[in-house]
């Protein structure tokens, strides 16, 4: 009986708090995801529906033909190739480049070490919109706008921070003896790295390629600058054909940018986890 | 990452393999580090080193409409920049943009961390939840956000009238700075997530026992909130403040898609002033210097962090 009158008003504030952490949580969660329920509900909606004086949530009936029309309507299926590419490609260089350069960050001393690495950090200071009218006289001396290659490799450069910041932290996570073990076995540094050191480090690369993948995805300012011919445009820039000065299609916008948000949505909640500690713990004392 | 506290092992450095001495051997060792870095050091070289050079050459330099430098003018730029009408303005703009947006997503990422740090039922869906404005282009955030708050079909106003809250639509937007003000509303939304999950990650490594040592001894909810959690989680904070007031301060696609920096130059900030001055009004020299004044504001930002960071690293 003693225990229970003792027990009872600690339990009472106990639930108290747990009403109140699961109304909190529930209204964040509702507040985050009303853009995209308002998204895929217009997506949904005709051109009059939308435009009515009488405003509807739910779409009145749900037009799954808008998610075929613009297809027809806008060369998406350009727009989504090309944001493949440009993604796609802007990662394999990124990582090419970057797996090396943290290796050697992590795994050997040579001078002008910490200049390189001073760079690296600095280079994230110059975000590529206020470097544009220097990106775009580059990429007209290498004969690269309008081009996806040459988004591909600004994509690249400017991810170079972020990979070697990741992969020198993971790298440096891990300890070089297996390596030595393999060197006195005969390989060679190349030999070592790809045998013995990358197979250890994949969670931390997946992550990283991701990261990097669905930068280069998201990336709309040097697209927008440099591209100029429709099909070579990546989704970002691509869908704001239907958000004309004169008329918006807002229900083409919405559909086409589902299609933008989903992978990256999903690929983003595969390396949550990884990516945050990741970035904590590569920035440790640069 | 208070990993970062704990002191780590310091990886041990790969000795050098001890067959081949001759001076041949010895010197492609010495290099050998230069070859591995080198594909990443081109990489920036073109794509970031040389445009930052190109940028500060062209910030003193007359520059025709084409981009053809035509010979040095010395600070001219920067006069006409700084004695622009406009400039002002823009500037404070940025600064309200910048600190507002950083100061109130820190705090609201760091209260949202605490929370998502309880143990729930759900907790994995909620923290998966959160990170979606993350992962989402801004563009399209911002797409969004202006249908959301439009006056005669946005869904706020529909929202509100069927739950009986309004009567009429509102007008969400009566001024530019109402506008500027729903943008900084929607920067803050995209870059929640960053904080809450460096936060998180701090959290996460914090062990519990200086908890339940704090709770022995009779401390409160706030006493442990200002005594352990927030000295464990401040290095988490400094990285995601860092990074942000860098990423808010040079952020380009929600002012650009909602409002261009119109009505006048009411909503820009440098970056959307400078890409109108490169790309619609072709004074590029005049973009030049805005960069770089940019660049001197941050760098400023950046030194502050980095003596203050030493200092507190001397002190330990």
């Amino acid at each position: 009986m003693n225990d229970n009158a003792a027990k009872k008003p600690f339990s009472i504030q106990k639930t108290v708090l747990r009403i109140l952490l699961y109304f909190v949580v529930i209204d964040v969660c509702i507040i985050t995801l009303y853009p995209y329920f308002a998204m895929f509900c217009t997506a949904l909606k005709s051109r009059a529906e939308i435009f009515s004086p009488h405003g509807t949530i739910l779409p009145v009936t749900a037009l799954w033909s808008n998610f075929i029309d613009i297809w027809s309507r806008a060369p998406m299926a350009n727009y989504l190739l090309n944001s493949i590419l440009i993604a796609g490609g802007s990662t394999i260089i990124a990582m090419l480049c970057g797996i090396p350069a943290a290796y050697a960050l992590a795994r050997m001393r040579f001078k002008g070490q910490t200049a390189f690495l001073g760079f690296v950090i600095v280079s994230q200071m110059f975000a590529p919109v206020v470097l544009l009218i220097g990106i775009y006289q580059v990429m007209l001396r290498l004969g690269l706008t309008d081009s996806l290659l040459g988004l591909i490799f600004i994509n690249a450069a400017f991810n170079q921070a972020f990979t070697i910041w990741l992969l020198r932290g993971t790298f440096m996570g891990i300890s070089a003896e297996m390596e030595q073990a393999a060197t006195i076995d005969g390989c060679n540094r190349l030999q070592s790295m790809t045998r013995v050191l990358l197979p250890v480090a994949a969670p931390g690369i997946v992550t990283t390629l991701i990261f990097i993948f669905i930068n280069a995805w998201n990336e709309y300012t040097v697209a927008l600058c440099l591209i100029s011919t429709d099909t070579n445009k990546p989704l970002t820039v691509g869908i704001n054909i239907f958000n004309g000065y004169n008329m918006i299609e807002w229900q083409y916008l919405f559909a086409a940018s589902i299609f933008a948000i989903i992978p990256v949505v999903i690929l983003f909640m595969c390396i949550e986890k990884n990516l945050v500690s990741g970035l904590a713990s590569g920035g440790v004392k640069g | 990452m208070s990993k970062v506290a704990q002191k780590k092992p310091v990886p041990a450095k790969m000795t050098p393999p001890r067959s081949g001495n001759s001076p041949a051997k010895r010197a492609l060792r010495r290099i050998e580090p230069y070859i591995w870095i080198a594909p990443s050091v081109i990489l920036m070289a073109v794509f970031i080193l040389i445009p930052i050079l190109s940028v500060f050459q062209m910030s003193l330099s007359d520059v025709s409409k084409a981009g053809k430098i035509k010979g040095f003018n010395g600070l001219g730029n920067f006069i006409k920049v700084v004695k622009g009408s406009a400039f002002g303005l823009v500037l404070q703009n940025t600064l309200v943009w910048t600190i507002a947006v950083v100061v109130l997503s820190t705090v609201l990422g760091f209260v949202l961390a605490l929370i998502l740090n309880n143990k729930f039922r759900g907790r994995k869906v909620a923290r998966a939840i959160v990170v979606f404005p993350w992962a989402t282009t801004l563009v399209i955030q911002a797409s969004v956000w202006n249908f959301i708050i439009n006056t005669d079909y946005g869904t706020l106003n529909t929202l509100l009238m069927k739950l009986g809250i309004i009567k009429q639509a509102v007008n969400w937007t009566p001024t530019p700075e109402a506008y500027f003000a729903w943008e900084i509303a929607c920067g803050i939304f995209v870059t929640i997530p960053f904080v809450t999950f460096c936060v998180l990650s701090g959290l996460q490594s914090i062990d519990t026992t200086y908890y339940e040592a704090a709770t022995v001894d009779g401390a409160n909810y706030w006493q442990k909130l200002f005594k352990i959690t927030l000295p464990l989680v401040k290095s988490s904070l400094t990285v995601s403040t860092v990074l942000n007031i860098i990423y808010v301060f040079n952020s380009f696609p929600i002012i650009w898609t909602m409002t261009k920096g119109d009505p006048a130059n009411h909503t820009d900030t440098l970056v959307t002033y400078l890409y109108k001055l490169a790309f619609y009004n072709g004074r590029q020299g005049e973009a030049a210097a805005v960069s770089v004044i940019g660049f001197l504001i941050l760098l400023v930002c950046a030194s502050v962090y980095m003596i203050y960071t030493l200092r507190k690293g001397d002190d330990n």
